[in-house]
């Protein structure tokens, strides 16, 4: 057996799956089915990965998941505010995973979004589920396959070039008890298509939610997809992601990756896996902790193919007690000749009793590529702040506009203005700068 | 406006002012020269109350209150403004909103409401004209990128901006082309009033072509020691530092 965490928690999921499925389990396809009983069977031998395991040593997971978590049925009370303004964009709701169709717009052309049921019944998607995603080591993936109650498909069809961006607002509001919510998207961008997806997370939770997300994306050939996801989750939601990006030949993909609430706990793990040729990813993260924040992302751009490039920057501050880590590996494997791939994390740490793991790993198994990573962990600058006291601006103030402007760097790079407004905003409120005249 | 008694300052253990007096009134301009390592700058970077630089005796008062005591930001919304000789480049804060917080923090601590969007915009507008810089370097972030020359014009925007009574300008001439520097000159001339004070620190007499000071101070050793009129600058211009150290080496010796 391995040293995982198997506790309350573990063993009522344990329980729950061997015991007490429920009855739409039955409907679903042999397939689906089959991969859950694999998952089920691979995440009751390892349990949660505990801190022994090389990618968890730093996330302490049992700290997080001491209450008793369960399957509950959320009343939908959606009071969030989980609009942005002045965004023209398309608005798709999931309230507690779940897809809320009387919540959202029709969509353009081109682009389909599919209920569980909907996404089960399309015989285009038969075994996809779980095949982007196919990791047969992660538990945590296990829990999600096994567990998923909500499935959910975006889809692009070839040649389609939309406009107008997509936004899905991820909305967790349990009120009764604490709560597991695992749920899965599939995105496929088909070939020459392009479009944008926003993701936001927001919450209003009474009750501990624990979130299990599993997002797999498929970017075919000559798709440009652009992804963005702002995390403004509140005290009690702890945020498990796992993203698996497939990109096929001269595919572009960006993301974004922006942490700006207060929640207890984030582990992302976003992976990019270039099959083909000529492609380019563009990868930008941002975290500003406070409190006894702990925030882990764990970034993979795997090169298996010459000729793609691959530009990652994260930047963060810590505050009071907050933890972040930053694991970010590239692989350039053998065949993955002229690859460009470029890697930074820097870090502003404004507390004694705040953490940074970062660790750039960068593994080149070709010979004839460009690569560099680094990282840094930095306190505040005591010159710029000394200028800026020294033109009649406050301490407090001054601290806040080095801390902002550190953050706005990744922010100013947002392509969609509605977007980057939005973020400021966030930021402002974070850092209690929103009554500043400062723009 | 002014009034500098018997002032040490040490940084780091080491003493490095070591008891200057001077007095500067409204309406003046003084020339502080002096060698390389006198002390020309630790002056600057004490009177604007830099943490590193730590006071071991003497007092400043300005405009009658006890300047050492005030922490860095109020001595700016006092009045007091230091053009930094090495202006730091500060990435994601841009240059105009910085100049917005900064007036908008000195208004609130004299009682003012902050100037409206217009009103801010016509004041950078006319100010910028007078140091000639482009509104594409406004718009940037402070400093980031700008030339040498930029630097030194953005400091004198600044000043032009924030309006104080007394301006000190550490070696804002250094490293500029005669072009800046007729610019800045140009820039402090206009500036100048009968209601405020330039405090000038400089290593070379260049810059007292342009802006006639109305006493040169030369600082050696942190001490002044010698005071006089624009021609002393002249003389020092001429004779080189080694002769000001000559001369006190043979009062030295006298007062032995």
């Amino acid at each position: 057996m391995e040293k995982g965490i198997f506790n309350n928690f573990y063993k009522d999921l344990i329980n729950y799956f061997e015991n007490g499925l429920p009855a739409s389990r039955l409907t679903e396809p042999g397939w689906l089915s089959e991969k859950r009983e694999a998952a089920f069977n691979l995440f009751k031998e390892k349990g949660f990965p505990s801190r022994k395991n090389e990618e968890w040593r730093f996330t302490n997971l049992e700290r997080f998941l001491a209450d008793d978590f369960k399957f509950r049925v959320q009343n939908g009370a959606d009071k969030v505010s989980a609009e942005i303004e002045d965004f023209e964009a398309s608005r798709i709701r999931i309230v507690n995973g779940r897809f809320a169709a009387d919540l959202s717009d029709p969509l353009p052309d081109g682009m389909t979004f599919m209920d569980t049921s909907a996404a089960l019944s399309d015989p285009r998607f038969a075994g996809k589920f779980g095949s982007i995603a196919d990791d047969r080591e992660s538990s945590m993936l296990a829990l999600n396959t096994a567990f998923a109650r909500d499935y959910s498909i975006l889809h692009i069809a070839a040649n389609a070039i939309i406009k107008k961006p997509l936004h899905i607002s991820h909305i967790y509001t349990e009120q009764t008890g604490p709560s597991f919510i695992p749920y899965r998207t599939l995105v496929i961008a088909e070939k020459l298509s392009e479009a944008t997806l926003v993701e936001t997370f927001h919450s209003d939770a009474a009750a501990p939610v624990f979130v299990s997300f599993v997002s797999e994306q498929q970017i075919d050939e000559s798709a440009v997809f652009h992804s963005h996801m702002i995390n403004t989750l509140g005290e009690n939601v702890y945020f498990v992601q796992h993203r698996e990006v497939l990109q096929f030949r001269n595919s572009v993909l960006n993301n974004s990756n922006i942490t700006l609430g207060d929640t207890p706990l984030i582990r992302n793990d976003l992976n990019f896996r270039l099959q083909g040729t000529g492609t380019e990813t563009n990868l930008l993260g941002a975290y500003l902790l406070s409190g006894g924040q702990h925030v882990d992302n764990h970034t993979l751009v795997d090169h298996r193919m010459p000729n793609c490039n691959s530009n990652e920057l994260y930047k963060g501050i810590l505050q009071d007690k907050s933890h972040a880590v930053f694991n970010g590996k590239v692989f350039v494997r053998p065949d993955a000749q002229k690859t460009n791939a470029f890697q930074k994390n820097n870090n502003l740490l404004l507390s004694n009793q705040a953490t940074v793991n970062s660790k750039p790993q960068l593994e080149i198994f070709a010979d004839d590529v460009k690569c560099s990573h680094g990282s840094t962990v930095g306190q505040m600058n005591n010159d710029a702040l000394f200028y800026l006291k020294a033109r009649g601006i406050g301490e407090e103030t001054a601290r806040r506009l080095l801390m902002e402007a550190f953050v706005f760097d990744i922010i100013s790079r947002l392509e969609i203005p509605a977007l980057r407004e939005y973020t400021a905003g966030l930021l402002k409120r974070k850092l209690h700068t929103d009554n500043l005249v400062i723009a | 406006m002014l009034n500098i008694n018997d002032l040490q300052a040490s940084v780091e253990g080491k003493e490095i002012l070591k008891g200057i007096s001077l007095r500067v009134n409204a309406g003046e301009i003084h020339a502080i020269m002096g060698p390389n390592g006198s002390g020309k700058s630790t002056l600057a970077s004490v009177l604007a109350g830099k943490e590193s630089y730590e006071v071991t005796g003497g007092n400043v008062l300005f405009e009658g209150k006890d300047l050492i005591e005030m922490a860095p930001e109020d001595r700016a919304r006092e009045g007091l403004f230091l053009a930094f000789q090495y202006p730091v480049e500060i990435p994601g804060v841009s240059n105009i909103n910085f100049l917005k917080t900064a007036i908008t923090e000195i208004r609130a601590y004299k009682g003012l409401p902050p100037l409206s969007s217009r009103e801010f915009m016509n004041l950078l507008k006319e100010k910028q004209e007078l140091v000639e810089l482009k509104t594409s370097l406004v718009n940037r972030s402070l400093n980031e990128g700008f030339s040498g020359g930029e630097k030194k014009r953005n400091e004198i925007l600044q000043l032009a901006m924030l309006d104080p009574k007394l301006a000190i300008l550490d070696e804002t001439d250094s490293g500029l082309d005669i072009d800046a520097l007729r610019i800045v000159a140009n820039g402090v001339n206009k500036l100048r009033t009968e209601n405020n004070a330039f405090m000038l620190i400089t290593h070379y007499q260049r810059l007292l072509d342009y802006i006639v000071p109305d006493f040169v101070h030369i600082l050696y050793d942190g001490k002044i020691i010698k005071s006089g009129t624009k021609e002393l600058a002249l003389e020092l211009e001429e004779k080189g530092y080694d002769w000001v150290k000559e001369e006190l080496s043979v009062q030295a010796s006298h007062s032995l």
